[in-house]
């Protein structure tokens, strides 16, 4: 089968590390923890890469906005293809926060997160700062307690 | 067929145990007992006042048909969202700052969970689909040295 070439080991440990949450929905434990083992083996076959800067995400990020979403939502559109579209509209929405995110962080350095706390939606994966997560995810709509706390580490 | 609760619903009504025929739904770990839980009888979801018990399937109805473009579009995104993950974590495993690192390891779960997203959307939602196992039979069929195959065959065994 072609896919399994195409996907580099990334793509591969988030493929398995979905099909985990998957199975857990399903109540399927021993098939999730299969699938969790079967994700940490891929991203350990994944070299993290040196030198890179908070520049070289948000240009990814621009470049995303600019050329793949309207090309890829289009496609979807004219397939009538209802899941790919709802999944492109949340990246959609959140790419763009990304994107303002750190063009503030950018400016504001360290300073922008100083008193505050960092959530991330476990659904659409939203960024939210602030305190307390809000009640619901603003993008797709997900219950607060899904908002994942980061917590600041020390370096 | 078998019931499940939904822990976070429940209100301790036991109506459950009132109605089930086998007792499966009288446990100590506040989960149903599929062992002893009758394929599709439902008497117990039906019960509850609370909705805190549903029906979890064995068996999935076909997904809708996508193109082969979209899928391949899909894989590409998720591509791009891994990318930016492999990136952020690079920063965060450098970072200067605990703030610095907080931010990079935020994103790095963002587009994580976007990858995650993207790639069930190429078609790999259900993990008992087609894909999957199509998937997992090519995995294992690969030259990969230090291939952990026998999770492979177990989940080809249990899906």
């Amino acid at each position: 089968m072609d896919d399994m070439q195409e996907l580099s080991v990334e793509s591969l440990s988030a493929l398995c590390s979905n099909l985990a949450k998957a199975c857990s929905k399903q109540l399927r434990t021993e098939e999730a923890a299969l699938f969790d083992q079967l994700s940490s083996y891929y991203k350990s076959k994944s070299e993290l890469p040196e030198g890179k800067q908070f520049k070289d995400y948000s240009d990814l990020v621009l470049k995303e906005l600019n050329s793949d979403y309207p090309k890829i939502s289009q496609q979807a559109a004219s397939d009538g293809d209802r899941g790919s579209l709802r999944a492109l509209t949340w990246g959609e929405k959140v790419s763009k926060i990304l994107r303002s995110l750190l063009d503030r962080y950018e400016k504001q350095k360290d300073s922008m997160l100083e008193n505050t706390n960092v959530y991330v939606c476990e659904i659409c994966g939203f960024i939210y700062i602030g305190n307390l997560p809000p009640e619901i995810c603003p993008i797709c709509k997900v219950p607060g307690f899904k908002m994942l706390k980061i917590q600041k580490e020390s370096v | 067929m078998h019931a499940a609760r939904n822990i976070r619903l429940c209100t301790k009504d036991c109506v459950c145990l009132f109605v089930c025929p086998t007792g499966a739904t009288d446990t100590e770990n506040g989960q149903i007992d599929f062992e002893k839980c009758l394929d599709g009888c439902r008497l117990c979801v039906d019960a509850c006042p609370s909705h805190a018990i549903y029906l979890v399937n064995d068996n999935y109805a076909p997904p809708q048909v996508k193109s082969q473009k979209i899928k391949a579009m899909m894989l590409e995104m998720a591509e791009n969202k891994t990318e930016q993950e492999k990136i952020a974590s690079g920063i965060a495993r450098d970072a200067k700052s605990p703030i610095a690192r907080q931010l990079a390891k935020a994103l790095a779960v963002s587009s994580r969970i976007s990858a995650e997203d993207f790639l069930r959307e190429a078609g790999y939602m259900l993990p008992q689909g087609d894909e999957v196992k199509k998937l997992l039979r090519a995995l294992l069929n690969s030259q990969q040295q230090d291939l952990p195959k026998e999770t492979i065959q177990r989940l080809l065994d249990l899906l």
